[in-house]
């Protein structure tokens, strides 16, 4: 209120000046969008309607024709399946692990920052760097993961993890997992900070347990924060693709495929860039709408004053 | 340990503090349980740790002791692989690369983004929220979506298997994220300090390099933090874009390297370590401004 009455006095003058620099310190980043972002995100769907193999440059009109051939296509029902899984494990691991390691840390003041930076590490290392690490730790022979089962007598499930098909996307997933925990223990945390803990005092005069209390007091009171990592871990998830493109490239036997890495395959090694782009504009079609769901619920969670 | 009994614990330790760390005062019971928690975090912490500490020792290993174990933890201790890479491994001109990369695009991104986070946190005008909506739907796009198209752009306009080329790309795909992180350190200032700031006849120029530009110091330089290492691990963009491989930084010469013939991991592991350094002396450096502005991130 306070904001749109000053502005309204703001004279002409000003807002002429205003104007004038505003376009002038815009402009070069709208160059940038426009043509690094709108015109090829343009130019995918213009790709969808056509046959483009990366030479023709005037490739024909095949209307629907890609659409039709994803829909038919079982490798992309298949790699579908291993988004949802992603997805699902992927969102869920580290959400559950990151509350825990945040509920564990909310409280330790002296040490707590070592421990916030060796949790937090794993998330500003390069994928490529995780993946060869990991890859060591998975070695069928001498890799920790085998040689750690057989110490303690589980030396029968030790196997080849990620050339295994029945272990391969799991594997990977778990070093997903661990790389991104640490990010949503951070963001955990710094809500965890505004909750206002004489709510939670007060509570347990009245008998309120743990348990409780967790759910009824400190929950609702991050939940705005919770849903916004749950979004952005979300929509991660249909894009995903250095780790499973650098560890398995989608193998063993196309176990691993997820959109993204067959998206990537069918454009780069097939020369399907028609094909290639139509995949990759389903990812987005898919991750949009959820993304926007997620925020509208999470700004009414935050309109109802529940939200830090 | 259970959930419940974890915060029971936390609320224990909460009353400790206020009353001030006074170590006989700490009942038994007390002390066990704050015991435990470390007990739980350091091991977990070390099962965190973990691979990177692989990848440290592994570099630092003798070339002998990495074929007969290799994954053993400090057997035995050389530059051996570290030298091997740096110059047979041509370690040291693929981290010359992403530094050429890292550096401009991060300092485009932070200039572009407080140029135009400043617009759209306090300067009016027509058309104004359909350029704001434009620059944040990169967020929403996958990068993936526009990648394929992107690729053939470049080799369209001569930017293809460029540095400027790969540049220009990771600055579009950070200007999403930096302008929204700028917009709300820009809308958090007074109004009263541009007020101020014009009747003493400043020009709006003015007030957006001398009164307000220091004021978000603290957040271009967290933003410079995340994009510098954003842009060092990219492995995405210099894959596609940067397919002759004569400007190969970091991430794509370990791949190539991961791709050989014979993977030797002893120099493998010693280019790792070479990738993760300066991620890692930034990290320790920056660590506050890092989580800090993350967190800020999430709330602007």
């Amino acid at each position: 209120m306070m904001r749109a009455r000053t502005l309204s006095a703001v004279p002409t003058v000003t807002r002429r000046a205003q104007t004038r620099l505003g376009i002038a310190l815009i402009t070069p980043l709208m160059i940038l969008v426009v043509g690094f972002f709108l015109v090829p995100l343009g130019n995918a769907v213009y790709y969808s309607f056509v046959d483009f193999d990366g030479v023709n440059p005037s490739p024909s009109f095949v209307g629907l024709d890609n659409y039709g051939r994803m829909f038919a296509d079982p490798e992309v029902w298949h790699a579908l399946r291993n988004n949802a899984i992603w997805i699902v494990v992927g969102t869920i691991s580290p959400l559950v692990i990151g509350l825990c390691l945040a509920l564990l840390l909310w409280k330790v003041n002296r040490a707590g920052i070592y421990y916030r930076m060796v949790f937090f590490f794993p998330y500003v290392l390069p994928s490529i760097a995780i993946a060869i690490v990991w890859s060591w730790i998975y070695d069928p022979i001498s890799g920790w993961l085998n040689r750690a089962l057989h110490a303690i007598g589980l030396g029968r499930l030790a196997t080849g993890w990620l050339g295994d098909p029945r272990t391969a996307l799991y594997a990977v997933l778990v070093t997903a997992i661990w790389a991104y925990t640490g990010f949503v223990l951070i963001i955990l945390l710094s809500a965890l900070r505004n909750v206002d803990t004489d709510l939670i005092d007060a509570s347990r005069l009245d008998g309120v347990n743990a348990a409780q209390g967790l759910w009824y007091i400190i929950l609702p009171q991050i939940m705005p924060v919770f849903l916004m990592v749950t979004t952005v871990t979300l929509v991660g998830g249909f894009s995903v693709f250095d780790i499973i493109f650098i560890m398995t490239r989608g193998g063993p036997n196309n176990t691993t495929n997820v959109i993204g890495t067959y998206a990537y395959g069918s454009a780069f090694q097939l020369s399907q860039i028609s094909y290639g782009t139509t995949l990759a504009l389903l990812i987005t079609v898919l991750s949009v709408p959820v993304a926007v769901a997620i925020n509208r619920l999470q700004r009414r969670l935050s309109l109802q004053g529940t939200g830090a | 340990m259970t959930q419940s009994s974890r915060i029971s614990e936390l609320r224990r330790d909460d009353r400790q503090h206020k009353e001030g760390f006074v170590p006989n005062r700490i009942s038994p019971r007390r002390r066990t349980a704050l015991i435990g928690r470390h007990v739980i975090l350091i091991g977990l912490a070390l099962l965190f740790f973990f691979p990177v500490l692989l990848i440290v020792s592994t570099a630092l290993k003798t070339a002998a002791d990495v074929t007969v174990n290799p994954f053993g933890l400090f057997s035995s201790f050389s530059f051996e692989n570290i030298v091997n890479a740096w110059i047979e491994g041509h370690f040291s001109e693929y981290l010359l690369n992403s530094f050429l990369i890292a550096a401009p695009s991060t300092l485009l991104v932070v200039i572009l983004s407080t140029m135009a986070g400043f617009t759209f946190a306090r300067l009016p005008f027509r058309g104004r929220s359909i350029a704001f909506y434009l620059v944040i739907l990169g967020l929403l796009v996958p990068f993936f979506t526009y990648m394929i198209p992107l690729y053939f752009e470049l080799r369209g306009i001569g930017l293809l298997d460029t540095l400027p080329g790969v540049i220009l790309v990771l600055t579009s795909g950070g200007v999403s994220f930096g302008t929204f992180f700028m917009r709300a350190f820009f809308s958090e200032l007074p109004i009263e300090l541009e007020q101020a700031a014009r009747l003493d006849g400043c020009s709006e120029w003015q007030i957006f390099i001398k009164v307000m530009l220091p004021l978000v110091r603290s957040g271009a330089g967290a933003l410079a933090v995340f994009t510098f290492i954003q842009s060092w691990n990219n492995f995405l963009v210099p894959l596609l874009y940067l397919p002759g491989g004569s400007f190969r930084p970091l991430t794509m010469g370990l791949f190539q390297f991961m791709g050989g013939h014979s993977v030797e991991v002893g120099p493998l592991a010693a280019g790792t370590l070479i990738t993760i350094l300066p991620v890692l002396a930034l990290f320790l450096v920056m660590q506050r401004q890092l989580t800090e502005g993350f967190t800020g991130a999430v709330k602007g």
